[in-house]
């Protein structure tokens, strides 16, 4: 069984919170020193939903991550988790892409691999969490997508997928080839073992621009990007505190649960 | 006439005694073949080096008996008793030899027996007869009486003792009915000389009492034989084991991780697997280990983990690993021997991991070195437990989630703190001050470390700020990395995530060589002993310092004047990693004497028993197992013994966790943690 998966390598979404800075008039966030960006988590989840369809099916997984050249480090990781392929699509034209944009790119890259039975996304990128590119890339791929999902099994060349709902979950069934973005729920990924942290460190990622995908300058014009960030900023959290009192404790729990009444 | 010389029912003595030696030595030959065979189960290791110096060790440490010795405290006076059993027991050995053997078997008694040389030797042995029954007494009592915490009170320690026992009696007993059969009257050796005048006054005819001299005689012999042939079969094979132990035993630092072999990688796929799971997968020195474990339990009262109720006990892993090795001894033994040598050994039926020791036990060690620092035989605990860990970190993914959480941080983000609410950022430590930082190019002599808990952690970062403000008081000229230093790797190797660690640690003596870096001043002791004593192993050689050592230094040289008054009572809590790894006691104590009014009190465990504060060995992230208390917590009860106001250290692990267990007993007021550095600085003469 043969999966690819799309990895973004985001900004550590550990930092403290003090030390998040924006520069809201280029509208982009400025990285913190020091701090090395990291595979987005919801990616990382999808690694491992590949990971354990290989433990179970065999097959090969193909990395590819779109971003800088320090991107070869979210593959080397994804590579290291078991992994057996991967590649950096970096190109001055694929710099502030939207949504369509990259899936564009991603298409592009995932039709030149070809040979694929499932593509994996994250559900959402932790960095801006537009969560859309899943989706588009399975329009452009022209397969069936399902989102959300938190277990994946290939039963008889068909996938089985558990999709997280509100207040539950539902099963689906989908063909191979399909597209499926991997949510949280799946749990915690694996550690990289002994065997593959050193597979990973030996291993030489290729780097693929605009023209190797066969990407043309077209379709990555920004002028012509479906969506536009107007503004950014930094949520300010407002923290109010009222004591609230009464002559006795139960009193006082009267009295709390009459303001709670009023601020339902 | 010596018993030997006689015929009995027609077959002579010599021929009766050469047999009987004859199976005896079979027996045991046949036992110490087959250990030895076990033992080459193991993987290779090269403890063959520097033999000059191995002889010298394990004559110091064994004839001296320096081994137990060093092991007495007010509360455990043994080891004296070990060392008066060793002595005694060496000459009843040495008689043995000359006696039974020379004398008897090869019937030189002519030249031996009734000489003035064998009524002084025999003296000697009744004051030693006498000396081994009162430690026999004693060993007895703590076994089955007090049972002592350390002890099991094993039906094999009833065995040796009776057995010893009896030779001492049949000693004595030989002596008399020789003397009292053959009419001689003298006082001399007063033991055998006093029995031989009681059984003259018995009135016993002179038949009766040749029959049971020679009765005595054979008795004896038979003992001694069997106790050579029960030696390799129960604990005592410590006898034999633990004097090879000292020869091998680990010269230079105390507690050495050996690095995985790069062969381990070249194993066809799927199959590489690290650490050890199997007993066999570790090395014939980590066999040998096993065998010379006398089951004393030193260790097992000296655990934090032990001690505060987590079902890890060096003791029981040792001995476990030895039963586990003798059970599954012949089944492996018989695989390998239809193997093929390429073939690997098959696996015996227990699964050593689960089955022999547990995963609790293994992430509940500490590696204070505890354990290995009372060990009289040279037993090396934490490197096994280490393998253990590799092997369920890199090969089998089986750990704590907390274990996993912060090996993730260490292998993405480089360091083990991630997620912790204080966490500050790499680099913030050294804004507003004026440091030189080590920009790519740049080149410094001396760099100072910072450390991952001292550059990121709230209450770490002001030790740090101190220290900055120390050296340059001391004028001295460093650099730092500033938010360019990631972790030296130490939570990643005692976590058994080996090669993680090997990565981080080819990396800093890159990153150390390309700025020309040649001394390296460290506050944390985990970094101090990985740099010092682990990056070599990886081509980085440099001159490392605690700040203790180098601030003990700097006063002697008066660079660094304390004149500021303390007015505190305080006690020091060695870090395990600067004690008893590095054994840096010395220089703490001499920094805290040079602070004007600051009153020293020493707690009961200290120095080379210092208690743990149970931050290390990766366990300041990995979440401690549910026990009686928390092993920082102990720690603080043993402060509070002392009665002061300050307790002090040196290892920022140490400080958090007292930090901790002083918040959780809420005796703030009372009790302040402090790193020594901060205590320096605010001794000394501001400018």
């Amino acid at each position: 069984m043969n999966t690819i998966v799309c990895v973004k390598q985001v900004l550590d979404p550990e930092i403290p919170p003090a030390k998040f800075k924006i520069d809201a008039e280029a509208k982009q966030v400025i990285p913190p020193p020091g701090v090395p960006p990291v595979i987005s988590v919801y990616d990382e989840r999808a690694v491992e939903a590949a990971c354990r369809l290989k433990d179970k099916h065999k097959g090969k997984i193909t990395v590819i991550s779109m971003g800088s050249a320090k991107a070869s480090d979210v593959i080397k990781h994804a590579i290291s988790m078991g992994a057996d392929d991967g590649f950096v699509l970096q190109d001055e034209a694929f710099e502030n892409l939207d949504s369509f944009g990259t899936a564009y790119v991603l298409g592009k890259a995932i039709q030149k691999i070809g040979g694929y039975d499932l593509v994996l996304c994250g559900r959402q990128a932790a960095d801006w969490g537009a969560g859309q590119v899943g989706s588009i890339l399975a329009e452009i791929l022209g397969i069936p997508v399902v989102t959300l999902a938190f277990a994946i099994e290939a039963v008889d060349k068909k996938l089985r997928v558990k999709r997280v709902l509100n207040d539950g979950y539902e099963v689906l069934e989908a063909p191979m080839p399909s597209l499926i973005t991997v949510s949280s729920e799946i749990g915690l990924p694996r550690l990289p073992g002994g065997m593959g942290l050193m597979l990973a460190r030996k291993k030489q990622i290729p780097v693929w621009k605009a023209k190797d995908i066969g990407a043309e300058s077209s379709q990555l014009d920004k002028a012509k990007a479906h969506t536009e960030v107007t503004s950014l900023s930094v949520p300010t959290r407002k923290t109010e505190c009222e004591l609230i009192t009464g002559g006795t404790p139960g009193e006082a729990g009267v009295n709390l649960a009459l303001k709670l009444i009023k601020l339902i | 006439m010596s018993p030997v010389s006689a015929t009995y029912w027609g077959i002579p003595g010599y021929v009766i005694f050469w047999v009987l030696f004859a199976i005896a030595f079979g027996l045991f030959a046949q036992r110490f073949y087959f250990l030895f065979r076990l033992m080459r189960l193991g993987k290779q290791e090269n403890r063959f080096d520097r033999i000059g110096e191995r002889i010298k060790t394990m004559l110091v440490e064994v004839v001296p008996q320096w081994c137990t010795l060093k092991t007495v405290t007010k509360k455990d006076l043994a080891g004296i008793g070990h060392a008066l059993l060793f002595w005694c027991f060496s000459l009843f050995f040495i008689s043995y030899i000359i006696f039974i053997g020379l004398a008897g078997g090869f019937g030189l008694s002519p030249l031996i027996e009734r000489t003035p040389f064998e009524t002084i030797y025999f003296s000697i042995l009744d004051i030693a007869a006498v000396l081994v029954t009162l430690t026999l007494i004693v060993a007895a009592f703590r076994r089955y009486i007090i049972r002592v915490q350390r002890l099991e009170p094993s039906a094999e320690a009833g065995i040796i003792l009776m057995m010893v026992f009896s030779l001492m009696v049949l000693h004595v007993f030989g002596v008399g009915f020789d003397h009292a059969s053959r009419g001689v009257h003298t006082s001399w050796p007063p033991l055998g000389a006093t029995l031989a005048g009681f059984l003259t006054g018995t009135g016993l005819s002179q038949g009766t009492l040749e029959t049971a001299s020679r009765g005595v005689w054979w008795l004896h012999y038979l003992v001694i034989l069997s106790f050579m042939v029960y030696i390799p079969r129960s604990k005592h094979l410590h006898i034999l084991a633990s004097l090879v132990n000292a020869f091998f035993k680990q010269l230079g630092p105390k507690v050495v991780l050996e690095p995985i072999p790069l062969e381990a990688l070249e194993a066809p796929e799927g199959s590489a697997t690290f650490g050890v799971s199997k007993i066999q997968d570790f090395t014939w020195k980590d066999l040998l280990d096993l065998y010379a474990c006398a089951v004393c339990g030193r260790c097992h009262v000296n655990c934090p983990a032990q001690l505060t109720g987590k079902s890890l006990s060096p003791r029981e892993i040792i001995h476990n690993l030895k039963e586990h090795l003798l059970e599954a001894g012949p089944e492996l033994l018989a695989n390998k021997a239809e193997a093929s040598p390429e073939s690997q050994v098959e696996t015996p039926s227990k699964t050593m991991i689960g089955d022999v020791v547990t995963e609790e036990e293994i992430w509940a060690c500490t590696t204070c070195g505890a354990c290995q620092e009372v060990c009289p035989v040279n037993i090396e605990h934490i490197r096994k437990i280490i393998d253990l860990r590799r092997n369920l970190v890199m090969t089998q993914s089986k750990m704590p989630e907390s274990a996993q959480l912060m090996l993730r941080n260490m292998q993405q983000r480089g360091h083990p703190w991630a997620g912790v609410q204080s966490m500050r950022l790499r680099g913030d430590w050294t804004s507003d001050l004026e440091l030189k930082i080590l920009a790519e190019g740049d080149t410094a002599d001396t760099l100072f470390w910072v450390g991952c808990t001292g550059a990121l952690v709230e209450r770490n970062v002001k030790a740090t700020l101190s220290m900055t403000r120390v050296l340059k008081a001391a004028g001295v000229d460093f650099a730092v990395l500033g938010d360019a230093e990631t972790c030296c790797g130490d939570p990643a190797r005692r976590a058994g995530y080996e090669f993680q660690f090997q990565m981080m640690a080819e990396q800093n003596i890159e990153n150390f060589k390309s700025h020309n870096v040649k001394e390296i001043i460290t506050t944390c002791p985990h970094c101090y002993n990985t740099i010092k004593h682990e990056y070599p192993r990886y081509g980085g050689d440099f001159k490392v310092g605690h700040y203790t050592e180098l601030i003990a230094d700097f006063i002697k040289q008066g660079k660094l004047k304390l004149t500021n008054e303390l007015n505190s009572t305080l006690t020091y809590h060695d870090p395990c990693y600067l004690g008893r790894y590095n054994s840096v006691y010395l220089e703490p104590r001499q920094i805290l004497q040079e602070i004007p009014k600051a009153k020293l009190e020493e707690m009961e465990r200290s120095r080379d028993t210092g208690f743990c504060c149970g931050g290390g060995g990766g366990l300041m992230w990995i979440e401690e197992q549910p026990g009686t208390t928390k092993i920082n917590q102990m720690r603080i009860e043993d402060v509070l013994k002392t009665g002061v106001e300050t307790v002090v250290t040196a290892c920022p692990y140490c400080l958090q966790m007292f930090e901790d267990a002083i918040d959780h007993k809420e005796i703030k007021d009372s009790l302040k943690a402090r790193d020594l550095v901060e205590l320096v600085e605010g001794a000394m003469k501001q400018p």
